[in-house]
């Protein structure tokens, strides 16, 4: 049954199953995205552009995974990121079926990060770069 | 350039207020540095352990460019945190600076001075300050009471004796 599935139930199917799919035609390409994203910059001290992440957007009520939105220095849409403290982790909090900015995902980076106002917890940053070009879009 | 956000007079009469710049800055200058890898997998001052004379502005500031530190000294009236500063001198807290940005303090009390980055204390981001040399008059020696302070603070302490040897301790891995 599930290969006489026709594209359109099939795309259907992976909407439904993957709502980052459904989320990431919501964003926009250019900053700033619409509310509930808020600039983060603006919600605690951090500097509005940080270099290897580009200008970053959140909805709050996402913290602290997120996805943050990575905006570059021409309000190009480069990355989304996912901050999720090693404690939480440690303790079996997962973070399932987070949204993600873009559907073109041309490659992964994740590290550590010891924590910053937002995320003070030492946490894994996971960045999805959205384009060949996107990591050196927002390097610096 | 940086710019100066606070200056915070750490007397010993247990009175911190806002003072010109040009009084302060009349002694000793001495600078500590908040810094961290591109990526935020470590962050440090720079030195981590440093000896002044009395009467010494200390001038900290953020180096870092991907992130923000704050310069908090421990004492119950920051945060409710042990105090870890000498008795008679009034606590600080520089609050968040941005990168670029910097904060001074006037120490004027001899004795042992421990601090901290408010978002960055798991981390390990602590330093040590000495003030005089023991003996000296109304010198306070380093606190004994680790109370709330995560492990990863109290081993990044350099002790006095290393500090007082060699005038300034840089963080691991520092040249």
């Amino acid at each position: 049954m599930f290969l006489n599935l026709s594209a359109a139930t099939l795309g259907i199917a992976l909407m439904l199953a993957v709502p980052g799919l459904a989320h990431a035609e919501s964003v926009p390409e250019d900053a700033p995205p619409p509310a509930p994203y808020a600039k983060v910059s603006e919600l605690v001290p951090l500097p509005d552009f940080l270099p290897g992440l580009g200008t970053l957007f959140v909805d709050p009520a996402t913290l602290p995974a997120g996805p943050f939105l990575g905006y570059d220095r021409d309000g190009k849409l480069a990355a989304t990121i996912f901050m999720t403290p090693i404690e939480d982790l440690q303790g079996g909090t997962s973070y399932n079926d987070l949204a993600v900015g873009s559907n073109e995902v041309s490659s992964v980076d994740i590290y550590y990060n010891a924590g910053h106002p937002g995320v003070d917890k030492p946490h894994a940053h996971v960045v999805l770069f959205h384009g060949a070009d996107a990591k050196s879009r927002v390097a610096e | 350039m940086p710019n100066r956000r606070q200056v915070l007079a750490v007397g010993g009469a247990g009175v911190a207020g806002l003072i010109g710049p040009s009084l302060v800055l009349a002694g000793p200058v001495a600078e500590i540095g908040m810094q961290g890898t591109s990526r935020g997998e470590h962050v440090w001052f720079t030195p981590v352990g440093l000896a002044v004379a009395a009467g010494t502005t200390l001038r900290f500031v953020n180096l870092d460019p991907g992130n923000s530190h704050t310069s908090t000294c421990y004492h119950p009236t920051l945060f409710d945190r042990p105090q870890r500063i000498p008795t008679g001198a009034a606590p600080w807290d520089s609050d968040f600076l941005l990168p670029g940005d910097s904060f001074e303090v006037l120490l004027t009390v001899p004795g042992v001075y421990d601090f901290y980055c408010l978002p960055h204390e798991h981390a390990g981001m602590v330093g040590r300050i000495v003030v005089g040399r023991p003996g000296d008059e109304g010198w306070h020696g380093a606190a004994t009471d680790a109370s709330d302070l995560p492990a990863v603070a109290l081993d990044g302490f350099p002790s006095v004796e290393a500090i007082l040897q060699t005038g300034r301790v840089m963080p691991p891995g520092q040249p």
